[in-house]
């Protein structure tokens, strides 16, 4: 057994160990800040400055000055947004008839080989898909091939997230919806799906953060058409000189998205969903 | 009472003066009602979607695996049987043995370290910051990283780690930890600047997993070791931790899975260079097929991480209803 002071002396330990982490996560964030502000030629400087010498703001209007950045984010939204909305739309329903119906549905294993497809491997599918994609009228350098393969992690996801919340909405409305004369749609539409729209709404931007920011499906199905902010971060200095500047300030404006989204829903990620369900 | 009594009677009789819509509802059976084939047409559009993204291209590797087909024999549609060929060139090569041997030391200091770091930080600011919103504060800040895309967390270590004029090196060298710089792209270490930005990049995940667990732990059970004198030490060891003993294993066997698809990060980070010794399985198989083109090799790779996920992912599921069941959340 310890003795008091010991442990204080640890808590002391632990506290500043946690310190130290809270440093070291934040410290890369503070340094693509800080490069996002500095002119070029600083960033190539052999000592490198820990705060700019002066503030170059235009960096954030400079990257917009290759149209494909642009077009990069414009692109990354769309899909993010389609792949979301059939997410939701897939996984509202196979939530739903899991939470009222278990057995009729295929009860508990088929809920949980839908979300195993979520852990999958995705290099176990991803040539086949190429070819696949590549023999479908759409082809493979679409919105609507990484629109459909993204529904490989964010589908699970929906289905079992809607599933909870469908439980936890009281079927006791329900029931008496059908009483008043409702058909079962109209008691889905207009009372149970009403009661679980805020979930919905979580579920379907955690859904959006995560194709948002894919990057290995992107990676081999993009080409000239459609190219993902994903993919046009990291080539971004394979010019002849590193801009490192514009590509901080780049992934900066690119990473605003996710990084509210994240601060607005981490409530509720910390409320037990986390449980590994929600990460691929 | 007498009101309990009176609904007891209108049950057992429900024609004596009970409101129309409860002797209705009675009749109601447990389930909602609708036809048989409305939960299984529900279930079996996302059902349908899943056997056309997975199930088809798992069998598709299945069967060229055992093929010895490449990029131009796919084209011509020429391939043939060879047997276990492809998984005899790929066990055999030393390009496999050492991505196994790059996977161990990854899962040992990134994996591993990862979640061991997870219990300490998420037990400790939930033990030990007591102010509201200054745990609120450091979480956020602790989870943020999970929530970056990988290429942008790939290309800012690149940057941090650039060997020359790299924030990192310089650093160290001014606090003197280093006397020259670190090659971080050199062989040998490249390996362990992946590390690096993967513990900064995932420790927010398994820390997230142990904080919620610990967050759903009933408080009742504190209260009692309060009442039986119990120190925080103690407490930590007896009472918190075998607690927390399935979700740790479940924050575990989650970045454990994620070992067997990492390969964004390196991708991003070093290519598995230079001379492939940053390379993971999953990387190669990745590569084999798509810029080698050497598809039944590639397949004969993703079958071998599919058997190793496959086993895992079982574990996982095993775990997850435990857990999910005791919070009842399933």
């Amino acid at each position: 057994m310890m003795s008091k002071k010991n442990y204080s002396l640890v808590k002391w330990l632990l506290l500043l160990f946690l310190g130290i982490w809270v440093v070291f996560t934040l410290f890369p964030l503070y340094w693509q800040v800080i490069t996002a502000f500095k002119s070029a030629a600083e960033t190539n400087l052999t000592v490198p400055t820990f705060w700019p010498k002066e503030f170059h703001p235009e960096n954030f209007v400079a990257v917009f000055a290759d149209p494909t950045n642009f077009k990069a984010l414009v692109d990354s939204f769309i899909i993010a947004t389609g792949n979301t909305l059939l997410s939701l739309f897939l996984g509202t329903l196979a939530g739903y008839a899991f939470a009222r119906f278990p057995k009729q549905a295929g009860g508990e294993n088929l809920a949980f080989w839908i979300l195993s497809n979520r852990m999958f491997p995705p290099v176990a599918i991803l040539i086949p898909m190429f070819f696949l994609f590549d023999a479908l009228p759409w082809g493979t350098d679409s919105y609507m091939s990484l629109i459909i393969l993204y529904l490989v992690f964010n589908m699970p996801l929906a289905t079992w997230l809607m599933m909870v919340f469908f439980r936890d909405a009281p079927r006791e409305l329900e029931e008496a919806a059908y009483l008043d004369g409702f058909t079962p749609f109209q008691a889905f539409w207009r009372v149970t799906l009403p009661l679980v729209l805020p979930g919905m709404v979580s579920v379907g931007i955690l859904c959006w953060i995560f194709a948002w920011n894919e990057y290995l499906f992107a990676n081999l199905f993009v080409g000239s058409a459609v190219r993902t902010f994903t993919i046009v971060i990291p080539t971004f200095t394979s010019g002849s000189q590193s801009l490192w500047n514009l590509q901080m300030a780049f992934s900066l404006i690119a990473m605003v998205p996710p990084v509210t989204l994240f601060i607005v829903l981490r409530r509720y990620m910390v409320r037990g969903l986390s449980l590994g369900v929600v990460k691929g | 009472m007498s009101t309990g009594s009176g609904s007891y009677g209108a049950v057992a009789n429900p024609s004596q003066g009970v409101p129309d819509w409860f002797a209705k509802r009675k009749k109601i059976p447990t389930n909602l009602i609708v036809a048989r084939w409305v939960p299984v047409a529900l279930v079996g559009l996302p059902v349908l979607t899943l056997l056309a993204i997975v199930i088809y291209p798992t069998i598709w590797m299945f069967y060229h695996a055992f093929q010895d087909t490449n990029m131009m024999r796919l084209f011509q549609s020429n391939w043939s049987f060879v047997g276990f060929e492809n998984f005899i060139t790929v066990l055999s090569s030393s390009r496999f043995s050492d991505s196994i041997w790059h996977l161990t030391l990854y899962l040992t200091f990134g994996t591993g370290l990862e979640v061991v770091l997870a219990v300490i930080l998420a037990l400790t600011l939930f033990e030990l910051v007591q102010k509201p919103l200054l745990r609120t504060l450091i979480l956020i800040a602790v989870v943020l990283p999970m929530m970056l895309p990988p290429s942008i967390v790939g290309v800012l270590w690149k940057f941090m780690l650039t060997p020359s004029n790299g924030a990192v090196n310089h650093a160290l060298l001014s606090m003197g930890l280093i006397s020259s710089p670190v090659e971080w792209f050199n062989a040998g270490v490249s390996l362990w600047s992946i590390i690096i930005a993967d513990v900064w990049n995932w420790t927010a995940l398994p820390l997230l997993i142990i904080y919620s667990g610990r967050v759903s732990l009933p408080p009742a059970v504190y209260e009692a070791a309060k009442v039986d004198g119990a120190g925080g030490w103690i407490v930590m060891r007896r009472i918190t931790l075998p607690m927390l003993k399935e979700v740790i294993a479940i924050a575990f066997i989650v970045r454990f899975m994620d070992a067997f698809k990492f390969v964004d990060l390196v991708y991003v980070m070093t290519s598995g260079g230079p001379a492939q010794t940053s390379e993971l399985p999953a990387y190669i198989a990745f590569q084999r097929g798509i810029r080698e083109f050497a598809i039944g090799e590639a397949a004969a790779y993703a079958i071998i991480i599919f058997a190793c996920s496959a086993v895992i992912i079982t574990l996982f599921l095993k775990y997850l209803k435990k857990v999910l069941k005791a919070q009842a959340i399933a």
